[in-house]
């Protein structure tokens, strides 16, 4: 039983694991193009070039 | 804006649908089906073992279709399948080497066996992290596309003839324990079924999404290239 | 197929290393110094090492040694950007390949038929079965090596991290052919010919070998232009 439930869990773990990893990149990405966006609408390229 | 709209309709009812058979696939696991008689409830493991290691072989052949694809015709939109199929693959081929020891712990008393599928998967999980290490080392976009999905072919080949090999060399060495051969009833059979397609769905959600990702890096990315245009 | 066109890669490869004297030298030296460190790891003085894991130490040191050859087989061409004139040459790609496959083969080959004789005098075994059988086995042994290696080096070569990326990527690939290399001139060295059942296992290893040296040949040798284009 113990083993099962070890199993079990590392398994969901993993999967639950991955899933968060796709999520942290893509809110990563999500937040580099709002600050594009930003940079475009202020006409702002010289705070892009440091970027 | 429709089709937009209409896409996200879609990719709900299908994330449903993969919760929906993700849970039916639990409770049959552990409520439904009756228990091995000699190996008890530990037996359970093999159900989302055999799935994992379905999935990983699954998702190895997607990337070696799409590896293809992508040396014939060039096209971003196809590494970016094989990409994100490659890492799915990495994260399903570990579940199976961590469910693997522990249901060889339960039952033969030992950590590891040098069973041919378990060590193929093993060998596998190895392809599959120097396929991750090329992507990472080769620099610029395209050039990592091109050695990835040559990589990607290569590696594929490569399972058969390492699971043929390690075959004979236990064959050579005829091993303590039975092969983990079991007479399945027909309601394990079932069982096994709906926790294969289970995790086939859950692979595609997954797939789904990491494509997304890898699509978006490459907008963002085209971005930055057209500001650079701009503001030199 | 144009052989001419081979064989000057190779005669530019070996006229190099006749002038540089670097490659080849270096691989010996190392070779003899992993035989020395197996001898401390496996031998105690006065005994005879076990037969069975002769065959380990021989295709592990055979490997190492391969490794870095392969190493010298792309990374040199990257500077002066050589490797961008060899592919501008008016020789198609897979010619080149087939010329670096030659030369690291005749390097490898090389290599090991001067450190037998020092691995018989350190490690003390006779081969029992035919030499013949044995040599087959070198053959397709290092002809897998390197076919698989010259290409993944060519591969490895285009990347930031290539040599320390070459034996990640190379090892998972080799393991079928070391693993039927190891198996295969183990029985060779305990050789019992009479015994029907050696003779079809060590046939079954041989045609493992075998295969594996053709589809990977045949794999390289259609996506080579890939590597090298980069």
């Amino acid at each position: 039983m113990k083993y099962l439930f070890w199993a079990y869990t590392l398994t969901w773990a993993l999967i639950f694991a991955y899933t968060l990893v796709l999520g942290s990149r893509e809110k990563k990405l999500l937040r580099e193009v709002n600050f594009l966006k930003q940079a475009v609408n202020d006409n702002d390229f010289n705070n892009f070039q440091e970027y | 804006m429709l089709n937009e709209k209409k896409n996200k309709l879609f990719l709900r009812i299908f994330i449903g649908l993969v919760f929906l058979v993700m849970a039916t696939a639990q409770y049959l696991i552990f409520l439904w089906v009756p228990e091995e008689k000699t190996l008890g409830v530990v037996q359970k493991i093999f159900y989302f073992h055999v799935g994992a290691a379905w999935v990983a072989f699954f998702a190895f052949f997607i990337v070696f279709v799409f590896s293809i694809l992508y040396l014939a015709t060039q096209e971003r939109r196809w590494d970016r399948v094989s990409a994100a199929s490659a890492e799915i693959g990495t994260v399903f081929t570990t579940i199976v080497l961590v469910t693997g020891p522990i249901w060889a712990k339960s039952s033969w008393n030992t950590w590891w066996t040098w069973e041919p599928r378990l060590t193929t998967s093993l060998i596998l999980w190895f392809i599959y992290l120097a396929y991750i290490l090329i992507r990472i080392s080769a620099g610029d976009v395209e050039r990592k596309a091109k050695l990835a999905a040559v990589f990607g072919i290569i590696g594929f080949l490569d399972v058969p003839v390492v699971f043929y090999a390690v075959n004979w060399w236990s064959v050579s060495h005829p091993m303590l324990f039975g092969q983990g051969k079991m007479n399945l009833a027909s309601d394990m059979l079932l069982t096994l079924q709906v926790t294969v397609a289970a995790f086939t769905l859950l692979y595609f959600y997954l797939l789904e999404k990491g494509i997304a990702v890898f699509r978006m890096q490459d907008e963002v990315n085209k971005i930055k290239d057209r500001l650079r245009e701009i503001t030199d | 197929m144009n052989l001419k066109k081979v064989y000057w890669i190779i005669w530019k490869d070996i006229m190099l290393e006749i002038r540089a004297k670097e490659t080849i030298g270096t691989m010996l030296i190392f070779t003899f110094l992993v035989l020395v460190i197996f001898a401390f790891s496996f031998l105690q003085p006065g005994n005879r090492v076990s037969s069975e894991i002769i065959p380990g130490i021989i295709w592990v040191t055979i490997a190492f040694t391969g490794m870095l050859g392969l190493n010298r087989s792309f990374l040199p061409e990257k500077n002066n950007d050589c490797i961008l004139g060899l592919a501008l040459a008016p020789v198609e790609k897979s010619m080149i390949y087939f010329g670096k496959v030659a030369v690291n083969f005749i390097f490898l080959a090389g290599v090991e038929l001067l450190s037998f004789p020092l691995m018989a005098v350190f490690f003390n075994f006779r081969i029992q079965g035919p030499l013949l059988y044995f040599i087959l086995v070198l053959l397709l042994g290092t002809v897998g090596f390197s076919g698989t290696g010259v290409f993944l080096a060519a591969l490895s070569a285009n990347t930031r991290t290539s040599e320390i990326l070459l034996p990640v990527v190379l090892f998972p690939i080799w393991i079928p052919l070391i693993l039927g290399a190891v198996k295969a001139s183990g029985l060779v060295l305990a050789g019992r010919l009479s015994d029907p059942l050696w003779v079809q296992s060590f046939w079954s290893w041989v045609r493992l070998l075998a295969v594996y040296d053709v589809i990977f040949f045949a794999v390289s040798f259609m996506l080579f232009d890939y590597v090298l284009e980069v």
